[in-house]
């Protein structure tokens, strides 16, 4: 389903509140106020208010200052402790020769150890992530045509080679009732989940994560897929999967519920839904 | 990592200094805005900006998030304290940060009461309340101020809405 016709614009109290999200953030009364506004509208002038808050910032920040060394150090560790993960060699994580995917959730344990092999892969890995963006290929919808992400789902099943993967609710409260898909196209590394019956959530409280199992890779640290919110009173909701990470072969994928923003780790304390490729 | 480091981190710190309550809380902001960073990497688009708009982005979402919850701290410096920002001239920035230097040529435009309202806000992270109050005027003037203010950047800047920013100064 194209758009069609101009863009809509946003009325006075909705670019009220989306130039107060990004100049000083919402409360939760009035995140719960935009969320039930016209979704679609609110996010594309978000996305275009919170970038030029940014390139602003950008041009008062003049000469920046020089972060201190000892900062520096911390971060640089702290980076390391956190890529280690991904970077981390593939192992055999079904040594019974069933697929070990499911199975491990909700008892992997936290990465401890660092070894020197994956912290140069690692490295690379993030080097290879931040300077590639300056190559990324231009997104294939022009200006004016981006698609919403039902749309863009029903793009994707029309793509050969995608995958639909359908996610069981758990025995999560927040899960009750509800049904969700993944939609995956492994040669563009795009996909959208969908969720019915997922319970709302207050994102400066918590909010839902997707991981995705890679087969290349070590399975006790799945891909993030990105974040997302439920608004109140939403029958559905469709979000566009943004993996932090290339995914070679997608073998399962799950959601969490995490802090908000997101974890680079999940605890998997609260997994909502889980479901296996193929 | 060191590159990564070497080209964002001088950013960085400067908008966590300018946006915590102190420095402490910066040092703790400029480690979570760089994991994020690593984690959304991926979602880089070139096609929608340069890279140090899209880190200031980040930076910026994760120092507002922060800045909400400690709401109730007192700042850093008192307000009165706060000095005025030195805008970048358009010209001297470089070709990496193009949407920076629109930014800088939008603000050269603006009427000095919106200018000086979107730097209190963007630069010194003072909330709409306060603004009103440190320059005296009613909260729906501030509001407005920024509202056309931010519209005309962002108008300027070219980003695909068109109409809206025309509305809102006429």
């Amino acid at each position: 389903m194209a758009e069609t016709g101009p863009r809509k614009e946003p009325d006075e109290a909705m670019l009220d509140l989306l130039i107060k999200q990004v100049t000083e953030g919402l409360s939760p009364e009035e995140q719960r106020e935009l969320d039930v506004l016209d979704n679609e509208v609110a996010s594309a002038y978000a996305r275009d208010l919170e970038h030029a808050a940014a390139a602003i910032s950008l041009a008062g920040t003049g000469q920046p200052e020089p972060m201190p060394a000892a900062l520096r150090a911390r971060i640089e560790a702290q980076l390391e402790a956190a890529m280690a993960p991904a970077a981390a060699p593939t192992q055999a994580a079904a040594p019974n020769g069933r697929s070990s995917t499911v199975g491990a959730i909700g008892r992997a344990p936290r990465p401890q150890s660092r070894s020197t092999a994956g912290w140069w892969a690692a490295a690379a890995c993030l080097v290879l992530a931040v300077f590639g963006w300056l190559r990324a290929p231009s997104p294939v919808h022009g200006p004016g045509a981006v698609p919403t992400p039902a749309q863009q789902r029903d793009a994707l099943l029309a793509q050969p080679g995608t995958l639909q993967v359908q996610l069981d609710a758990t025995a999560e409260p927040a899960a009750a009732g509800a049904k969700a898909d993944v939609v995956w196209d492994p040669r563009t590394q795009q996909g959208v989940v969908r969720f019915v019956g997922l319970k709302p959530n207050d994102p400066s409280q918590h909010q839902y994560q997707l991981w995705i199992f890679d087969g290349d890779r070590d399975q006790r640290y799945p891909v993030d897929g990105g974040v997302f919110d439920v608004p109140p009173n939403a029958d559905q909701v469709v979000v566009p999967i943004h993996a932090a990470l290339r995914v070679h072969a997608a073998k399962a994928f799950a959601v969490t519920i995490e802090k908000p923003g997101g974890v680079v780790v999940s605890g998997r304390e609260h997994v909502v839904a889980i479901g296996k490729a193929g | 990592m060191r590159e990564c480091m070497d080209r964002y981190g001088a950013l960085v710190w400067s908008l966590a200094r300018r946006l915590s309550r102190t420095a402490s809380d910066a040092e703790d902001a400029a480690q979570e805005i760089f994991l994020d960073i690593w984690r959304s990497a991926a979602r880089y688009d070139a096609s929608r900006g340069s890279d140090k708009v899209f880190v200031a982005t980040i930076a910026r979402r994760r120092l507002i998030d922060r800045m909400r919850k400690k709401g109730g701290e007192p700042p850093m410096e008192p307000p009165e304290a706060l000095e005025s920002i030195a805008w970048s001239d358009p010209a001297s920035l470089p070709e990496t940060a193009i949407d920076a230097s629109h930014a800088a040529r939008a603000l050269e435009e603006l009427r000095p009461e919106q200018r000086q309202v979107l730097e209190l806000g963007l630069m010194h992270g003072l909330s709409q309340s306060e603004i009103a109050s440190r320059l005296r005027m009613p909260l729906g003037t501030v509001k407005s101020l920024m509202r056309r203010g931010l519209l005309r950047v962002r108008e300027y800047m070219n980003i695909e809405i068109e109409g809206v920013a025309g509305r809102a100064d006429g």
